[in-house]
């Protein structure tokens, strides 16, 4: 983990954002303030329409703010235009979801380099990122398998190595473990601990799974649009990098 | 993203739903193969008119007894016997230059134990060249006006595309059978009349089977062997200069009012193109709207695609595709489709329009149509299929790239 001193990886600022369902205004987040340094693996908890995944897709530019900033590398990220902002989730952002979002018709390599190709990466260049990601994910050996035909452990770590292939800063995992199984649920949770020491990315994971959350370095409480409280996890305090390691090299071997 | 991510992307979409892919290219297939084989067999009746009436010189005009076989002239028995004395009062307008009257006759052809069923001229082979300047002679010459037992042949019959060796050849006698009923002592009969002929020619290919297809004699001989009684049946005016066509029409239909018919091949062909022309023009539209229900296959195509993929555009949109990218990806999928209907289609309109030839009248009888393709029309009704397709493919990939990454992935 590296601070980068006052400026923050990202920085929300009053941030709120409140959509109309019907005749009822929802005001999914009514002035979140947070920091995030470089480096830094967070997880966001709390119950269900809390604001959780509303905040990620904020910090991920898939959604605007009705009001307040979004502040990356110091950068106010809703003064970009649309394609700006396409080109910074391709190059910054590594998205993983709960439903991995996988192309069943698309071999596993094709997955994975989906965001290099409009990223312009060349060719040869993508396809050597895409099978050290792959063998960095465990999956090596199922390179040109189809989505369909890996288990749900395996295809989360398809979505894994394609969130890695532009090198990003910023990883916003979205319910990672929420469709597998504890065993499995704990091998992914090991992956982003690895790829947040290893890449040194920025995580922020939205979970519900609290195993998960205390292994980060710090765990923000959303409640009703706020953060409602915050505290340190077992990462920051130096506990989770070696049985992080033993559970991974359990998993694989 | 280069031009061959592009293309790889749309075309493992559309493999991906074979069946529907597969019939919404065959839409277009249909579309384009029909419009490909009209204008095929356009082009092949086009060029066949040409050929028939082109071998005949630009300032003949052909004079008939009725102005109209169907029409009221000779419903009426109003037609005009064309006769000895039609010829002089012709020779006396100004601008006629030469007056060739003719006989015409159907016969059988008879030469060793060969048979040809042929049409026979009988006419002042002197004067052939003033009606058809391209002919000219493979071997012999044209049959002197007093040799009565003197023929020429058409090339066709000359060198039949069935027979090996030639049907008959310069200097062999050849006989022509032609049969008619009679009237003897109140009883109707079978009569066939039988006469030799010596071979005195043999014509070059001209490519119409209006010159190819005949046999010339004299026109002393028609008269007698098929009993014509000096009625002529086609009476060939030579006017001074093709300028003069208009003028000698106007003076005999003076004289004869509507009782005869006077024709320019040159206004005939494209009288009969025309007509034509209006015909292929109904089917071609026929053709370009089932065009346009090919289009609207693709529209339903990529739409129901575009809602069945909401998912994965999402996807592409949150991991960084831009609007453009997105529209780009089905814009590329509905120009692959057009492009594959398109060239299937041009080969199956092409295969189509040979095999519609057989099934027309025009196809291996009388008229020998080949279907004629211009790689201009060609290569219209292939951009035609693609720009059609593209335009189809606008909505969808539209819809599809203004889809928002939050509810795109949100869908079930």
């Amino acid at each position: 983990m590296t601070d980068q001193g006052e400026k923050s990886a990202i920085e929300t600022l009053d941030l709120k954002k409140s959509y109309k369902m019907g005749l009822i205004t929802v005001h999914a987040l009514r002035g979140v303030n947070l920091k995030i340094r470089h480096g830094e693996m967070i997880s966001v908890v709390g119950p269900s329409g809390s604001g959780k995944s509303t905040l990620l897709n904020m910090l991920g530019a898939l959604d605007t703010p009705t009001s307040g900033k979004i502040l990356i590398d110091g950068f106010d990220i809703s003064l970009m235009g649309e394609r700006a902002l396409a080109r910074f989730r391709n190059r910054k952002i590594g998205f993983i979801f709960q439903s991995y979002n996988l192309i069943d018709r698309s071999k596993v390599t094709k997955n994975v380099e989906l965001p290099a190709i409009v990223a312009d990466m060349p060719k040869k260049l993508r396809d050597r990122r895409v099978h050290e990601l792959l063998d960095l994910v465990g999956l090596g050996d199922k390179a040109n398998r189809r989505p369909n035909a890996l288990s749900g452990g395996e295809q989360q770590r398809v979505a894994i190595a394609r969130a890695l292939i532009n090198n990003p800063a910023f990883i916003l995992a979205d319910e990672p473990t929420g469709n597998l199984d504890s065993k499995t649920g704990e091998e992914i949770q090991n992956l982003l601990i690895r790829v947040n020491q290893e890449k040194n990315a920025t995580i922020v994971v939205v979970t519900h799974n609290l195993e998960l959350a205390e292994r980060t370095g710090r765990i923000l409480h959303l409640r009703d649009g706020v953060v409602e409280k915050e505290r340190v996890g077992l990462l920051s305090q130096g506990e989770v990098r070696d049985s992080g390691w033993d559970v991974m090299t359990e998993g694989r071997s | 993203m280069t031009v061959l991510d592009l293309v790889g992307l749309s075309f493992g979409a559309l493999k991906e739903r074979k069946l529907r892919s597969g019939l919404t290219v065959l839409m277009v297939v249909i579309g384009v193969a029909l419009m490909t084989s009209i204008n095929g067999l356009g082009g092949g009746m086009n060029n066949y008119i040409s050929e028939q009436l082109g071998t005949l010189g630009a300032n003949v005009l052909i004079v008939t007894p009725s102005a109209n076989t169907f029409g009221p002239g000779a419903q009426s028995g109003l037609q005009t016997k064309l006769t000895p004395q039609t010829v002089r009062t012709i020779e006396r307008i100004h601008g006629a230059k030469y007056v060739i009257p003719s006989f015409t006759g159907g016969g059988t052809l008879k030469s060793g134990s060969e048979t040809k069923t042929v049409s026979i001229l009988g006419m002042d082979q002197s004067k052939t060249l003033y009606i058809a300047p391209k002919v000219s002679f493979e071997s012999g010459s044209f049959v002197s006006s007093g040799d009565s037992g003197g023929i020429v042949l058409g090339y066709s019959i000359a060198h039949p595309s069935n027979l090996a060796k030639p049907f008959a050849s310069i200097g062999q006698a050849v006989f022509v059978e032609f049969s008619k009923v009679e009237n003897q002592g109140g009883v109707e009969k079978l009569v066939t009349k039988r006469k030799a002929f010596q071979v005195r020619g043999i014509l070059n290919e001209l490519g119409s089977q209006s010159i190819d297809d005949v046999a010339f004699i004299t026109l002393a001989a028609a008269n007698t062997f098929f009993e014509k009684g000096s009625v002529y049946d086609t009476i060939y005016v030579i006017t001074s200069s093709p300028d003069m066509n208009d003028k000698v029409e106007t003076s005999i239909t003076k004289v004869y009012g509507k009782n005869i018919g006077v024709i320019s091949p040159k206004a005939m062909a494209s009288t009969i193109q025309e007509i034509m022309g209006t015909f292929l023009g109904f089917l071609s539209a026929i053709a370009t709207v089932s065009m346009f229900v090919g289009a609207v296959g693709i529209i339903t195509t990529l739409y129901t695609s575009v809602m069945e993929r909401t998912r994965e555009i999402g996807l592409l949109k949150a991991i960084g595709y831009t609007r453009e990218t997105v529209l780009l990806m089905f814009l590329a999928e509905s120009f692959t489709i057009g492009l594959l209907g398109g060239l299937l289609g041009l080969a199956f309109g092409i295969a189509g329009a040979y095999v519609l030839i057989q099934l027309l009248p025009f196809g291996e009888g009388a008229m020998r149509v080949t279907p004629s393709f211009l790689p201009t029309d060609l290569g219209q009704v292939f951009l035609l299929a693609c720009a059609l397709s593209v335009a189809a493919g606008i909505y969808p990939a539209w819809r599809a790239s203004t889809l928002s990454p939050i509810t795109a992935l949100k869908k079930e």
